[in-house]
């Protein structure tokens, strides 16, 4: 790194982004900390205050929040939502960009398929997602009396197995877990191959011609020369992706709707910021603003955690 | 710096090495697996779209049908005269190409340069900052959603192209992303130019732009899918004719009292505007892939 | 770099707390009430006014021409307006507005939604407005409602603006929909059933179609949380009550047996709803060779995905589709649920008299005029609000063509029209559309869970109901 003699420049380019910053970001943040110690509160009950009026101040937003029955369900299925998509996805990203950027016929053709998903509309993607798993008139008796058992079912009695509810009555946690994260991983996709598709045009191609001479085996190559040089890009895909599952929802809307969950336990998948928005959409901003706040907290450890254990890996 | 440029000499070495048969057969399996991989991984991501364009030429009952088709029984290219006809299509692209073109080339200067600074420039209190801007991508955004409405609305700012575009100008997301792309080129360029007299600028324009010209681009190509996509926001701020997005002008065009949507003409809608987004990004493509060779430069 | 971050947090946190201490708000309570001493003066300048709503293109068409006969007779009212979308999407929109002071001055509401911008006290209390007998300055016109335009609303609708627990008038009714039965008429007449009117009557017919096709389901009903709060209030078993900010009543061994005995049916294979089947349960109704329902329960405004397919060749209908009120537990307590869109008046810290008078007098001529209470009616599928539209030449020749397999549209108003002094809507109030959704989840979950035996059933619905009131109070 090198010690710039005018911090002031530094400042400098940082002035308009900090500028924006403060009156779009930090204030509002502000204002959710203020909120969430103020019990009760609720934008609309605000305005309809009378002179005089206040909400009391202090932590009872918190222990409202704690005291959910579904706290720990919510928190659960953040968590594992965040755990297992972020490293799928990431390797299976990895792998189609160093795939694609190392084969020759129909690169061109193949990186324009791999573009589409961007102007797929969302809307498109959940109808997709519904056709592929719902199955239509479940039958609890025999699943295979239901009246249509779904794309993924269909595929799998192709190869000799045996169909399972997946999001439907009767499906297990197991199940309507897996769609979530296939649906997660699929839509995370696009993204992070175009990513990191960039990140390895950025790569000094020497290493790859010098790992060429040595005859190295391309596997290896993968593993000590692009990995460690792509790393920050690495770095930066797994560290979104944590920020962006914790956030998971409406994701889970696409699939299982509003109820959150299989028809015989609506509310099974909600999140932490499924309830961030149940809560805002009831006018309890105070609640939804401690929630967010306590899976912050939350947030901020483990990536200080994540942060540490990669520094020590990335290689600038 | 120009030793750094000169530097490929080893690129022949392939012709030159011998290589054994079964080197080649390896080669040729390994070939193989890549083609299949990439090819049941297209498949996979493509299907979506294929799904939007089928639906885009469904009728409506079709369309809700309890077992989805897989083909449009009855294939309705009218879906696409009522998406031009119903919605002003017009003068929703030329409102969302702007704020989209606008929004983009701002907030690329600023992400470079604040890019720049964390990834280059050393100044106090530079990690400290850098995670506090991390962790504000924390928060749901909903939750700020009524404060920036009340702002705006103060700045008096509302329905205009401003109030689309300014909020949403910085993103910690691309500052992060572009500060780990420029960390990726190695900081003996920089020393280099330092030494050379080089200012910061001049570098940032000749060096460090191109090279990371293929992030760049993917951010532009992001950017511009958020003034296409962005839809609530703008339903608060500026949804008065002058200003209205397209999502919203196609959201709200194909609905019925009931405030249920015709999905096939909406999908139809769709299609029609992503198409021209979809010749650019094709452009843009060629770019991300070749950014770093055109410029000459190998790092 | 985390002690120092957590240092920042932590000031921040400090000083802000000091802030809220020392008080800052922004709250500025506007007075939702009004108070009319003379004669209206709209004076001569432009007043602007914005209305937010749902409708689709074709609706917007029919608002166009209204605004320009409206114009007509108040030409410096300048309405604009604006769809924001769905129904959720025009909620969450106005929330928003109301709370950054600014909402529209007329929107389209559900009572659930005009509950919560009641706690904004954004909405303007109608009872002054409606019953002034000031006139407006230069005209001699009542800006109030006169004694017959009053008269003319159909009771149960015009009683949707009371239901807010403190006998203030905070809605007009727009357009009304309602649930009716379709039923499979030439199947019926084939086999020579009767259509139900109670739902002992259905159910028997249940068993009969059952028999008939034991494949089938009997009847699909679209909407789980209806049905419960229909069968609630027709059964006089509590639902909710506005009283007192908002009551949960449903929590009661009557309701329980209710559950219980659907449960018993839906085990026997005589209906199925949407969440349960799996997709919209008309697609059973106009299914013709597959598995399929010979009765739906669904909204009279969705008419058109009950039409039964007329795709052979020569041009003819599969079967004849019937409508028919749906059943009712009392044939002495009729009551059907209502919905669709009614009007409510906004006022913000901005809002001028003028506006909110101004406002008044177009939500005042949407809900009486003879001619769009029609034409609204003909493209949306809706009812109208007022006894008189008859009137309307056009309507009239449109209602009567409902019958027959075509005009199932028309046919489904007409069963609307008719059911008109047994319409009801639950009570509306802070926490009343979480009842609305708790009771849909809870129904869901008593119908599909396995349970082993009768205890065991009984344990289920017992914590289903114990969650849903959980959740409703929490």
């Amino acid at each position: 790194m090198v010690e710039s003699k005018h911090q002031w420049k530094a400042w400098l380019y940082l002035l308009p982004a900090i500028v924006l910053l403060l009156v779009f970001t930090v204030y509002p943040i502000f204002n959710t900390v203020r909120i969430s110690l103020l019990e009760e509160y609720g934008a609309m009950a605000e305005m309809g205050l009378d002179e005089g009026e206040y909400f009391n101040f202090g932590l009872g937003n918190y222990e409202k929040v704690l005291q959910y029955k579904d706290f720990i369900l919510c928190l659960k299925n953040t968590a594992i939502l965040c755990v297992a998509t972020v490293p799928i996805s990431t390797i299976l990203a990895l792998l189609i960009a160093v795939a694609l950027n190392s084969i020759k016929p129909l690169q061109k053709t193949l990186q324009t398929i791999f573009f589409l998903p961007y102007v797929t509309n969302s809307i498109a993607i959940g109808m997709v997602f519904a056709a592929m798993f719902n199955i239509v008139d479940y039958n609890a008796e025999n699943i295979l009396n239901s009246q249509s058992l779904g794309i993924i079912n269909n595929v799998i009695q192709f190869f000799g197995g045996n169909p399972i509810s997946w999001i439907n009555q009767g499906s297990s946690y197991m199940a309507n877990i897996t769609v979530m994260i296939v649906y997660i991983v699929w839509n995370a996709l696009p993204f992070k191959i175009l990513i990191l598709l960039g990140g390895l045009q950025s790569i000094n191609k020497q290493y790859y011609d010098a790992a060429k001479v040595d005859g190295t085996p391309k596997w290896r190559v993968l593993t000590r020369v692009t990995v460690p040089l792509l790393s920050p890009m690495l770095a930066y895909v797994i560290i979104t992706g944590f920020i962006g599952g914790f956030k998971e929802y409406s994701s889970i809307v696409g699939i299982f709707g509003d109820k959150m969950g299989p028809a015989h336990d609506p509310g099974l998948l909600n999140t932490m910021v499924g309830f961030v928005y149940d809560s805002i959409e009831k006018d309890r901003q105070g609640l939804a603003s401690a929630a967010a706040l306590i899976l912050f907290g939350i947030i901020l450890v483990v990536t200080l955690i994540n942060n540490y254990v990669i520094k020590k890996r990335v290689h600038y | 710096m120009s030793n750094v440029i000169n530097s490929n000499s080893v690129m022949q070495a392939k012709d030159i090495h011998m290589i054994s048969t079964g080197q080649k057969v390896r080669r040729i399996l390994a070939k193989t697996g890549t083609y299949a991989f990439l090819l049941v991984m297209a498949l996979i991501v493509l299907f979506p779209f294929y799904w939007m364009i089928i639906s885009s030429l469904k009728e409506l009952s079709e369309y809700r049908q309890a077992i989805p088709t897989f083909w449009p029984q009855k294939v309705m290219w009218g879906n696409y005269s009522k998406a031009f006809s119903q919605a002003n299509l017009g003068d929703l692209f030329m409102n969302t190409l702007y704020v989209g073109v606008v929004s983009t080339i701002l907030s690329l200067v600023i992400t470079v340069l604040s890019a720049f600074a964390f990834a280059r420039l050393e100044f106090k209190g530079k990690e400290t900052l850098f995670g506090a801007l991390l962790a504000t991508m924390m928060l749901p955004g909903e939750l700020f959603t009524i404060t920036n409405y009340i702002t705006v609305s103060d700045l008096g700012w509302m329905h205009t192209f401003t109030a689309l575009i300014v909020p949403f100008l910085v993103s910690v997301f691309y500052i992060y992303l572009l500060r780990q792309n420029f960390m990726q080129i190695p900081n003996e360029l920089y020393l280099a130019a330092k030494v050379d007299g080089t200012t910061d600028l001049k570098y940032l324009w000749k060096v460090m732009i191109p090279l990371a010209l293929p992030t760049l681009i993917s951010i532009t190509i992001l950017k511009m899918m958020g003034a296409w996509n962005s839809y609530i926001w703008p339903k608060l701020v500026a949804n008065d004719a002058e200003h209205q997005m397209i999502t919203n002008g196609l959201r709200n065009a194909f609905t019925d009292v009931s405030g249920q949507a015709d999905i096939p003409v909406q999908m139809a809608a769709v299609a029609i505007v992503s198409a021209p987004l979809f010749m650019v990004f094709l452009f843009l493509r060629k770019y991300i892939m070749q950014g770093v060779s055109r410029s000459g430069i190998k790092g | 770099m985390q002690r120092k971050i957590i240092a920042v947090l932590l000031s921040v946190v400090m000083l802000f707390s000091i802030c809220t201490m020392a008080g800052c708000r922004r709250g500025q309570k506007v007075d939702n009430t009004v108070s009319i001493t003379g004669d209206i003066d709209l004076g001569d300048d432009i007043i602007e006014i914005s209305f937010t709503h749902t409708m689709g293109a074709k609706l917007q068409d029919v608002l166009n021409t209204h605004i320009e006969e409206f114009n007509k007779i108040y030409p410096n009212i300048k309405i604009t307006h604006q769809s924001a979308g769905g129904w959720s999407d025009i909620n969450g929109q106005i929330n928003t507005e109301i709370a950054g002071g600014n909402p529209p001055n007329i929107a389209y509401c559900y009572p659930d939604h005009v509950a919560m911008y009641n706690i904004a006290k954004s909405v303007v209390v109608l009872d002054e407005l409606i019953n002034t007998e000031y006139k407006i300055k230069g005209t001699d016109e009542r800006s109030g409602l006169t004694a017959e335009q009053k008269a003319d609303f159909i009771e149960s609708y015009y009683n949707e603006g009371l239901v807010y627990g403190d006998n203030k008038m905070y809605t007009m009714p727009l357009n009304k929909s309602t649930e009716v039965l379709y039923y499979d008429k030439s199947f019926f007449t084939e086999h020579n059933l009767q259509v139900p009117t109670t739902w002992d009557e259905l159910w028997a017919v249940c068993e009969q179609i059952k028999a008939i096709d034991p494949e089938c389901y009997p009847l699909g009903y679209d909407a789980e949380d209806n049905w419960f709060i229909t069968l609630c209030e027709q059964m006089e078993t509590g639902f909710t009550s506005a009283e007192d900010g908002g009551q949960y009543l449903f929590n009661n061994a009557e309701n329980k047996a209710i559950v219980k005995e659907l449960r018993e049916y839906y085990q026997k294979g005589y209906f199925t709803t949407q969440e349960l089947y799996g997709s919209y349960t008309s697609n059973l109704f106009v299914e013709t060779t597959d598995k399929r329902c010979y009765m739906c329960v669904g909204s009279s405004g969705g008419a058109s995905y009950q039409m039964s397919n007329n795709d052979t060749p020569d041009g003819t209908f599969a079967f004849e589709v019937g409508v028919a009120p749906i059943p009712q537990a009392n044939k002495d307590h009729k009551r059907t649920i209502s919905q669709g869109p009614s009007l409510c008046i906004l006022k913000g810290k901005n809002t001028s008299d003028k506006q909110v008078y101004a406002s008044w007098l177009f939500v005042k001529f949407l809900c009486t005029n003879i001619d769009f209470q029609a034409e609204f009616s003909m493209a949306s599928g809706y009812m109208p609000v007022l006894k008189s539209v008859t009137e309307n030449e056009n309507y009239a020749a449109w209602l009567a063509r409902g019958n027959g397999y075509e005009y199932l549209v028309a046919k489904c108003v007409q069963v609307g029209i008719d059911g008109r002094d047994d319409y009801f809507v639950s009570p509306a109030f802070n926490g009343s559309s979480t009842a609305r959704e708790q009771v849909g989840a809870m129904m869901l979950k008593c119908l599909s869970t396995d349970a082993a035996n009768d205890a065991a059933v009984d344990a289920l619905i017992e914590q289903a109901f114990k969650d849903a009131i959980e959740e409703c109070e929490y």
